[in-house]
């Protein structure tokens, strides 16, 4: 690579909005031809908001594009495509039932008689192309039938049978196993080779400096810096991404834990396409402490707090609720054996947003006397409580009979909160509690999550922001495509969190 | 994640109810539509059907729709609310109200079986199944036992008309609950079974046919003990039975059951958000079953209703014409499943029926075998302007605006 | 490290298969000992048997193998009747009775309505908008028809009126479904009811009490003379319906557009991952814009296929549920064109059988009506698990 190779793409000022927030402000990038450019941020960080603009699926408010020195307008994703862009996004856009050629000719399909799908040349030319660029599929095969990394490379050939030269790969890495991700690193380079440029989108310090030439970081939708990936090192990246500013700290005493009340034992979890998800995991969570779960999405935090929640049932291992084993309860037999859950998405799941407040505190326990008797329900009860729980949990927006859907993001989750704590439950599990919260609905998660502990709740926090678990745990540990990782003290840096959470520090045992 | 399919954290939800990723769209725009209009929504949704109802008039007969529409609300009885009608034009209001009121009394509990299976997520189109199962054990009941205390006789037919209607729309309900058969199909398939059962039981030669009418496809009339007794009007030319406050307790235990029990509690809870319902612990499957069976129990209460009140006997061909079910789904739909919107629904497509029925519809003004055709079609119109309620709602933004200037 | 990917759930081990088989034998056989020329006396033979087939149809269904297990039950349900009913008439009635080609001529007439909404409906469903409107679609066809053809004279304007028509009510249900994002149940209801008033209101409007006059031009027969000397097929395929042989081709060209054609495949791209086709520029609301008219307008042949090809007459609600009948076979046969039309030949059969009973047996033979509802309710129960219906069904997309 050397600095002579034309730029074959610019995007200069690009600003864009949405309703409360600035996804992309004044972000400018450029490509250069044969290059792999690494586009790094955190979660939100607005690097797929970039590429959907690239990509004509979103326009920008302000700033312009321009491919091989003309300026275009991107309208839609078939102009991106004319204009020699394909993108591989990170939720495949595969159709599970068709076979690999079927997917990869679809809106452009070679005929015979002008009328008839030739299906024989569909699949010679797939099988040309993979030839050409090293991406070895078999063009009959159903997309449901094959593994995740060859999915990825039909998405590749679909780009390819389109002619793009520039190639943008959204997280691509974050489906793969670490083969799958060693054999991609060879496909990029392949393709670079023959003169495609390369938009590689990732939060995985290591793996960036391994594959990219350039690393631009992008930080809460401002460009931060760009700089040449040679030299640069894991460290100095993270400092960039994450940036040095004032973390939310929660002044807490020091934790006193003492009996185990969670307790998880060689939990092994499928997802529903019966991927192995959680593959292992054993936990001990005391009274007095709140242990910090930190990983990037979709390494089985989802699918751990499921099995842990009986809304998913484990394929092997036991959960434990302060002595009473509850691996195969319903979730209703989790909240009666003391376990309170705080869901990661409180909209979908946590609440039923037509229900009143009041409604929505009696979910668990609407059955049970005093909320009922005999099946005759006691609204003037639930209001009651309703009006109590408000006042305490400090719930604005409405009173007992305000539809849950009507209040803000921040006392939606201060509803879910106080429904859970307000059962008194020996152990709590909090998924992302302070998703999409202002600053003051975060500061009275923490300080009551805090409380709770003092209290002698056992609390699991699952997060994504490295900020939240840092500044509440009182244990952290790192969970890595389905496995604890590491185990840390609340004084750990981010680096060296992150560095584990991108399986950093085994990556070489992994390969 | 990548936030292609969503806006970025933070960004507020789309309002208009995000497409694809919202399990039940027509509920939530439901919701939408019933918070944004209160009254207004559903009356600009029933004026909307009767002006292309009427437009309807207009061009296939060239008559004006109005003095139509008047002969009907004439017909329903409606002027016997207006005080300056009096003399014999009064007791012919009353009568034909009494006439409005009867068939109120079946469609209220129609439209309650509707709207209890849609509070719980389910479309139930079998109430004409429910309707004529109930209808039928309330024959056989009624006709059988002679003698015995009326009281209890007609509680009897009453009670196994509901569980019947119950059983077979619980049918429905366990194939939902166990194999996720679609409850559109299966209902609709149990109201013809239940049709061609209908007419075996009372063809010639069936087992429930006449005894003494050989010839006559028709049940056995019921016995004097078990029928309604009426408190408005002569008994001789139908006047109104006390099956009109069975429909209005109906009503008052529709709302009870879905605003003070823990069962109307779940019923909501999965019919608003399955998954949630889940989260918290609620059996799924299990209310499908409960909500069908229910609303069949309505259903059934009113096939029994019509036989106690004032059929008296069931032939053949009410079998296979009992359409009554079915305008319960518009009733329903026009009420926004709430107690007191389908009681007023229920008022006015009993008007409806009542007025274009040949004998209230004065054939001067207007055909009446054209009428009762007029009443289906507005009654699609309704369904259709629920189902398009953007429309209503875009008509009710306009006038909103349009205020202020 | 190794590999995370593992086979979803095995799929039914093929055992279940061999003994939904031997079910589904078993239900003939249960019919066949019935009728000449073995003519059991006794209706318990056939009983016995043909429980067993309804049970192994079950024990294989919730085992998991549903199509199969459905398909025994069926055929159990199916032989008892047949064998219990053989068993009540007469040796020499049961001679008229079963006479195969005539059941077998009747059950392509039975059939042919059911084939022509079905595909129509395999369509719209396999771009993505649920059609329960198929029923309505059909009504408007059948009115449509004759009046087009009493007005025009000539049957083929029928047709082509009744087409007409059907493709603008669906285009009816398309508005809703695809740009208004009505919910398609509701919308689909609406289409059925004012299908229903329309046609009724028409009817009585221009026909009044006598009815459709008796002398409309009906779709012709083609009569197949070189088949006088085969006299077996001569009564099945000797004078058929125009409409019959269209919806034999119907079925093999149906499946030639869906499978074989780039068309075909942009269908049931839309219909599976809407967004995977709107990225790789195909226009989701075009294809099922165009997905649903077809499917108005094939059920509108079907519907004129009632009026002026089998009944020469009109009357109010004459489709009686076919169209939800056409949708359950859509369902049962995986929504695939030769699967639906082999439930529509079920159904059309279960019809047959029902309209030739009662002449031979007793009052209890108009229970036999009910047959075709009962088989498409447990088609429905056992084919819902197995089936996978295209991933997008009823799910109105939304642009970005």
């Amino acid at each position: 690579m050397t600095d002579a190779a034309p730029t074959v793409l610019e995007m200069r000022h690009i600003t864009k909005r949405f309703p409360g927030t600035v996804a992309n402000d004044d972000v400018s990038f450029d490509l250069r031809k044969g290059e792999v450019h690494a586009l790094l941020g955190e979660n939100g960080a607005g690097k797929s908001t970039l590429m959907n603009i690239l990509y004509g699926l979103y326009h920008p408010d302000e700033g312009e594009i321009r491919i091989a020195d003309k300026q275009v307008q991107l309208g839609s994703p078939s102009a991106a495509i004319e204009a020699g862009v394909g993108m591989v996004h990170q939720h495949f856009m595969l159709i599970p039932v068709m076979t690999v050629a079927e997917n990869i000719v679809l809106g452009d399909e070679p005929r015979h008689a002008d009328v008839f799908l030739d299906i024989g040349e569909a699949n010679e030319r797939v099988r040309e192309i993979s030839d050409r660029f090293g991406l070895a599929v078999d063009p009959k095969a159903r997309i449901e039938d094959i593994t995740v990394g060859q999915q990825q490379r039909v998405e590749i050939l679909k780009a390819l049978y389109r002619n793009a030269d520039i190639l943008v790969l959204d997280e691509p890495t974050a489906v793969l196993t670490p083969q799958e991700s060693g054999e991609l690193f060879g496909i990029v380079r392949g393709l670079t080779e023959q003169g495609k440029s390369i938009i590689f989108i990732s939060h995985k310090l290591n793996e960036v400096t391994e594959i990219a030439d350039r690393i631009t970081v992008l930080r809460r939708g401002k460009m931060i810096d760009t700089i040449p990936a040679a030299g640069a090192t894991e460290e100095s990246l993270a400092t960039l991404m994450v940036g040095r500013e004032v973390t939310l700290r929660v002044d807490k005493n020091p934790s006193n834990p003492t009996d185990t009340l969670l307790e998880v034992r060689d939990l092994h979890v499928f997802d529903d396409r019966g991927i192995e998800k959680v593959r292992g995991i054993s936990l001990d969570i005391r009274a007095g402490e709140i242990v910090g779960l930190a990983g990037i999405d979709g390494n089985g935090q989802t699918e751990l707090i499921d099995a842990m929640t009986g809304l998913r049932r484990a394929a092997s291992g036991t959960v434990t609720v302060s002595g009473e084993d509850v691996t195969t309860a319903s979730a209703h037999g989790h909240f009666e054996a003391g376990l309170g859950h705080i869901p990661e998405d409180r909209q979908r799941r946590g609440l039923v947003l037509e229900f009143s407040i009041a409604e929505n505190f009696a979910l668990h326990d609407y059955q049970r006397t005093p909320d009922s008797r005999f099946g005759w329900l006691f609204p003037a009860r639930l209001i009651e409580r309703g009006a109590r729980l408000i006042k305490e949990y400090d719930v604005r927006g409405g009173g007992p009979h305000t539809r849950a859907g009507g209040l803000s993001g921040g006392n939606q989750q201060k509803v879910v909160l106080a429904r859970e704590i307000d059962r008194d439950p020996q152990a709590l599990i909090a998924a992302q509690p302070t998703r999409g919260l202002d600053v003051g609905a975060i500061e009275f998660v923490h300080r009551r999550l805090v409380e709770e502990r003092d209290e002698g709740r056992a609390i699991l926090l699952v997060s994504l922001e490295l900020d939240e678990v840092l500044s509440l745990s009182d244990r952290i540990l790192v969970i890595y495509e389905g496995e604890i990782v590491g185990e840390f003290t609340p004084d750990a840096t981010e680096e060296e969190l992150g560095v584990a959470m991108t399986g950093g520090g085994r990556g070489e045992e992994a390969a | 994640m990548s936030d292609l399919d969503q806006p970025p954290v933070g960004a507020p939800v789309d309002p208009s109810g995000l497409g694809p990723e919202v399990r039940q769209p027509w509920l939530e725009r439901y919701d939408v539509a019933a918070k944004a209009g209160g009254l207004v929504a559903p009356v600009l949704t029933a004026l909307l059907a009767f002006a292309v109802g009427g437009l309807v008039v207009l061009i296939t007969t060239g008559k004006n729709p109005l003095a139509t529409y008047r002969a009907i609300f004439e017909g329903a009885g409606f002027n016997w609310f207006l005080p300056w009608v009096q003399g014999t034009e009064r007791q012919a209001a009353a009568f034909n109200m009494q006439q409005t009121l009867i068939i109120t009394t079946t469609l209220v509990l129609t439209g309650l079986a509707v709207a209890f299976a849609f509070r719980c997520g389910l479309f139930n189109i079998g109430g004409q199944g429910q309707y004529i199962t109930g209808a039928i054990f309330a024959v056989w009941i009624g006709s059988s036992f002679e003698g015995l205390n009326p009281f209890i006789h007609v509680v009897f037919a009453a009670v196994a008309g509901a569980l019947c209607g119950a059983l077979w729309a619980g049918i429905a309900g366990i194939l939902k609950a166990t194999v996720g058969a679609h409850e559109v199909i299966s209902t609709i398939m149990l109201n013809w079974i239940a049709i061609w059962i209908g007419v075996f039981l009372f063809g010639l030669g069936g087992p429930l046919q006449n005894d003494r009418q050989e010839f006559v496809p028709v049940s056995n009339d019921i016995v004097e003990g078990a029928k309604l007794p009426v408190f408005w009007g002569d008994p001789v030319f139908q006047g109104l039975h006390i099956g009109f406050f069975v429909a209005i307790a109906g009503l008052i235990i529709y709302w009870l059951i879905l605003s003070r029990t823990t069962l109307g509690y779940g019923v909501k809870a999965v019919g608003f958000n399955p998954e949630a319902a889940r989260y918290g612990g609620i059996n799924v499957p299990r209310n499908y079953f409960l909500a069908m069976a229910i609303s069949g129990a309505f259903a059934g209460v009113a096939g029994a209703m019509d036989i106690l009140g004032w059929q008296f006997r069931l032939g053949q061909d009410t079998v296979q014409q009992a359409t009554i079910a079915f305008v319960g789904i518009a009733v329903a739909l026009l009420g926004r499943n709430t107690a007191i919107g389908v009681a007023l629904a229920a008022l006015l497509f009993g008007g409806l029926l009542t007025g274009t029925s040949t004998r209230n519809l004065d054939p001067e003004i207007f055909r009446p075998e054209l009428a009762s055709n007029l009443t289906l079609l507005i009654q699609g119109l309704v369904v259709l302007f629920v189902g398009a309620d953007v429309i209503v709602l875009w008509l009710m933004s306009r006038v909103r605006r349009r205020k202020p200037a | 490290m190794t590999s995370i990917a593992l086979p979803i759930a095995a799929r039914a081990p093929r055992g279940l298969r061999a003994v939904a088989w031997i079910g589904i034998a078993l239900g003939l056989i249960g019919c066949w000992i019935a009728l000449p020329p073995i003519t059991a006396r006794s209706w318990v033979w056939s009983l016995v048997v043909c429980l067993i087939a309804v049970m192994l149809g079950i024990g294989v269904l919730i085992r998991g193998e549903r199509r199969f297990g459905a398909f025994a039950i069926a055929s159990g349900v199916l032989g008892f009747t047949v064998g219990y009913l053989a068993t009540l008439s007469g040796v020499g009635k049961l001679e008229t009775v079963v006479v195969w080609s005539a059941l077998i001529a009747s059950t392509l007439r039975f059939a042919t309505p059911l084939v022509f909404a079905a595909i129509g409906g395999m369509f719209s469903e396999r771009s993505g908008v649920t059609n329960i409107g198929l029923e309505g679609m059909m009504l408007i066809g059948a009115f449509f028809g004759i009046l087009g053809a009493d007005k025009f004279g000539t049957w083929w304007l029928g047709l082509l009126t009744a087409i007409a028509a059907g493709a603008v009510t669906a285009l009816l249900h398309a508005v809703l479904s695809i740009h208004l994002r009505a919910d398609q149940i509701i919308g689909g209801t609406a289409i059925n009811f004012l299908a229903l008033g329309l046609t009724g209101y028409l009817y009585i409007d221009i026909y009044g009490a006598e009815g459709t006059p008796t002398d409309i031009s009906g779709i012709p027969s083609v009569n197949l003379g070189f088949l006088d000397s085969f006299s077996f097929f001569d009564v099945i395929f000797g004078d058929l319906n125009l409409m019959i042989w269209f919806a034999v081709i119907l079925i093999p060209l149906s499946w030639v557009v869906l499978f074989k054609t780039p068309l075909g495949l942009r269908i049931r791209a839309v219909g599976e991952h809407p967004k995977a086709a709107d990225t790789v520029g195909i226009s989701v609301y075009g294809i099922r814009y165009g997905a649903v008219i077809l499917s108005g307008m094939l059920a509108a042949c079907g519907g004129a296929y009632l009026s002026i090809g089998f009944l020469n007459s009109f009357n109010e609600n004459m489709t009686a549920g076919r169209g939800f009948i056409a949708l359950a076979a859509v369902i049962f046969g995986n929504w695939r064109p030769f699967g639906a039309a082999a439930a529509c030949l079920l159904f059309g059969f279960s019809s047959a059988l029902a309209q030739r009973l009662p002449e031979y047996s007793d009052s209890a033979a108009v229970l036999f009506q009910a047959l075709p509802y009962v088989l498409t309710l447990i088609a429905v129960a056992g084919g819902v698990g197995r089936s996978i219906p295209p991933a997008a069904v009823g799910r109105p997309y939304k642009k970005s």
